[in-house]
């Protein structure tokens, strides 16, 4: 079954233009920079970055927390597609399998790029510290990625080019190619409940490992946050789901109208908001225990600094309590709002939500520490500025994030035989 | 400054082939097997400082009273391991106590029984060694810099470049004893391992024989560094600590349970050290 699939148009006088192209040229502009950059440091190594041993992690591990955290809807979604099998979130959810793999393949292209030694990226899979957080990470981030491409690799089959194309003729080992990827994705599709189960716990485990790993560096800024690994989990959910609720109303709203009823992408904005309300009620609790429990010195001395020179908590009013709290309600309230123009609006600042408190663990949590001294130990306040290069290849993994998700928002059916068969 | 320079040991060819290195490490694997069936039968009456259980437990005392702030230490470090000077394993600081009182505060790697550091290793570069040492696998290390973040006493160093011809410290305070780390990789104070197993396996004393001690410890001109083997009762190290008034640690309260002692500043008798 073919899909008919609105691209957007922009109106230009009496023409309307195909800004797709134009799109992915601006795209490619972006990868071009960011090659240079990824081949400046790669020659010169990380000398050419602002980090220092001061601040060892900058912008990349942000840029990396930031898109972990953006593919979660992923999990959720695969849960509630292939487990509690809600027939309706099915076409969504094979959009929240492809938001989760590009988060985490962006995540794994940033983190080459970070690394001293990158040619021995593949260490962690072979000597194991299993008490270190980071191991935990890779490990469940390498899982997770190959569990994410068996669950899009059945998504990408549904393509009308697996169906018959005059090339298969022409090179029969392509049609042998084709007939493999059709064989695999039927056992994979069939696979489905137990990758789910898979993914959930992977899922899970190092989307709180990655909060937990900031509460493990007593000399740093945030490690009194005892909540992270639990705020963690949940603001990818809320950002995550956000994300997949814009995404959603543009691939299937805009592009493949029909394809989605708008009850369900009503209950995806209202499972984002929920979660993100959720969120919000946690981090209250959260500030008022840290408060409330900084009679330690050392906690006073660095949440007064925080609150300081850090965007501590005036992001924290603001950008993760305030505007969370509104827009949750509005994603909640989905049903009786129903105008997708308001809603989109509202899904963006949990997206923002998430991708600040990514960028406040690892800035705040690191610019800074506190000093050894036995007596008169005092809050170090660090400088750190990212240089271009790691602009540059920051710019590299967005462009690459977009670009693929372009390509698939239009190429890609999102509707194919299983639902016929099934 | 001539006699500290007298007590520097020999340097040992920094250009050892791999076969050569090879040997060297059989002979030792077996030599520390030696060594520690000697040492098990001085662990029976173990100082408060070690560690139960065979071999020693190397650690280190720095007497705050006694140090006048020169720096040897960072220097004869930086000599030995070849570093530049933003890369320092040792660094001294001017610190002041509570009353306002200034004081040196030297500070090499704490060697932590409970190493923040090993503990986030993801994948085992940095290790504890049976001796209480922490030290690492440059050939493992992924320069993720994790330890560096973990790591409370900023001990550790990042090899943002490519390593240098020669230490701006050497020839003056030591030449280079051990083999340049690649660029990319987290380095840091090792006590010296490189001085104290091969002076084991030659019948040396660490914390006596100063070819077997740490370089810091050989060249602070006021004695005011003592390293030896703490489950050894007749060591230096073990005596001074029984000796100290008292003695502290840096940043207890984290339970990371630092190998490095310090006698804390007093007010009164400001040089008079044990």
């Amino acid at each position: 079954m073919q899909t008919t699939i609105n691209y957007p148009k922009l109106r230009f006088g009496k023409k309307l233009i195909d800004v797709f192209p134009y799109w992915i040229g601006f795209l490619l502009l972006g990868v071009v920079f960011g090659l240079v950059g990824a081949f400046v440091v790669l020659r010169d190594g990380l000398q050419v970055t602002g980090l220092s041993n001061r601040v060892p992690w900058g912008l990349w591990i942000s840029v990396d927390l930031s898109s972990i955290s953006l593919g979660g809807s992923a999990f959720a979604f695969g849960v509630i597609v292939y487990l509690l099998k809600i027939k309706r979130f099915e076409i969504v959810g094979k959009l929240a399998v492809l938001l989760g793999f590009l988060g985490y393949s962006t995540a794994g292209m940033v983190l080459l790029f970070d690394l001293g030694q990158p040619l021995r990226f593949w260490h962690p899979i072979v000597f194991w510290q299993v008490h270190s957080l980071l191991w935990e990470i890779t490990m469940c981030v390498v899982l997770y990625l190959t569990v994410l491409m068996a669950e899009l690799i059945p998504i990408i089959v549904e393509h009308p080019f697996f169906d018959g194309h005059p090339l298969h003729e022409k090179f029969p080992i392509l049609k042998k190619v084709v007939e493999f990827a059709k064989w695999l994705s039927h056992w994979l599709h069939k696979a489905g409940p137990v990758l789910a189960i898979v993914g959930l716990t992977l899922s899970l485990l190092h989307q709180a490992s990655l909060g937990a790993t900031y509460s493990v560096l007593y000399g740093r800024g945030v490690w009194f946050n005892q909540s992270a690994p639990t705020q963690f989990v949940f603001s990818a959910m809320s950002g995550g789901t956000a994300l997949l609720f814009f995404m959603s109303v543009v691939v299937f709203r805009i592009m493949r109208p029909g394809l989605v009823k708008d009850d369900v992408l009503y209950d995806v904005a209202r499972i984002a908001g929920g979660i993100t309300l959720l969120l919000t009620y946690l981090r209250l609790w959260d500030w008022a225990v840290t408060n409330y429990y900084s009679f330690d010195r050392n906690i006073t001395l660095q949440t007064e600094a925080l609150n300081a020179v850090a965007p501590y908590s005036m992001a924290f009013w603001l950008g993760q309590a305030l505007l969370p709290a509104i827009a949750g309600s509005l994603l909640l309230a989905a049903k009786s709002v129903k105008n997708f123009r308001y809603l989109m609006t509202a899904s963006v600042i949990p997206i923002f939500a998430a991708i600040l408190t990514r960028w406040n663990y690892n800035f705040a949590g690191l610019i800074a520490s506190s000093t050894y001294d036995p007596y008169t130990p005092i809050i170090r306040i660090n400088s750190y500025a990212p240089t271009w290069v790691e602009f540059a290849v920051a710019t590299l993994v967005i462009s690459y994030w977009l670009l693929a998700f372009s390509f698939a928002a239009r190429y890609l059916p999102f509707k194919g035989k299983h639902e016929d068969h099934h | 400054m001539s006699e500290i320079k007298n007590e520097q040991p020999e340097p040992e060819n920094a250009a050892t082939s791999r076969r050569d290195f090879l040997k060297l490490a059989g002979g030792l694997a077996v030599a520390a097997g030696v060594a520690q069936v000697a040492m098990s039968n001085m662990t029976a009456k173990a100082s408060s400082g070690g560690e139960e259980g065979k071999g020693p437990q190397w650690g280190m005392l720095i007497d705050i009273n006694l140090c006048i702030g020169c720096q040897y230490c960072t220097f004869a470090c930086e000599a030995v391991n070849n570093l530049a000077d933003d890369m320092r394993y040792c660094v001294v600081t001017n610190e002041t106590t509570q009353s306002g009182q200034e004081f040196f505060l030297s500070r090499p790697c704490m060697h932590c029984q409970e190493a923040p550091c090993v503990h986030v290793c993801p994948v085992k570069a940095t290790y504890h060694r049976e001796d209480g040492i922490i030290a690492m696998d440059y050939d493992r290390c992924i320069g993720c810099r994790y330890c560096q973040v973990a790591c409370p006493y900023d001990a550790r160093v990042f090899n943002w470049k490519e390593p240098i011809e020669r230490s701006p410290q050497s020839p003056n305070f030591g030449l280079q004893e051990v083999e340049n780390r690649p660029r990319g990789v987290v380095e840091k104070c090792t006590f010296c391992t490189h001085r104290i197993d091969p002076g084991l396996e030659r019948g040396l004393v660490p914390g006596v024989d100063p070819q077997a001690t740490p370089a810091c410890v050989v060249a602070c001109p006021t004695v005011a560094r003592i390293f030896g083997d703490m489950n050894n009762p007749e060591s230096p190290i073990s005596i001074a600590l029984s000796e100290a008034k008292t003695t502290m640690r840096l940043r207890e309260e984290l339970s990371t349970e630092p190998r490095v002692y310090y006698i804390p500043p007093t007010t009164d008798n400001r040089f008079q050290g044990s």
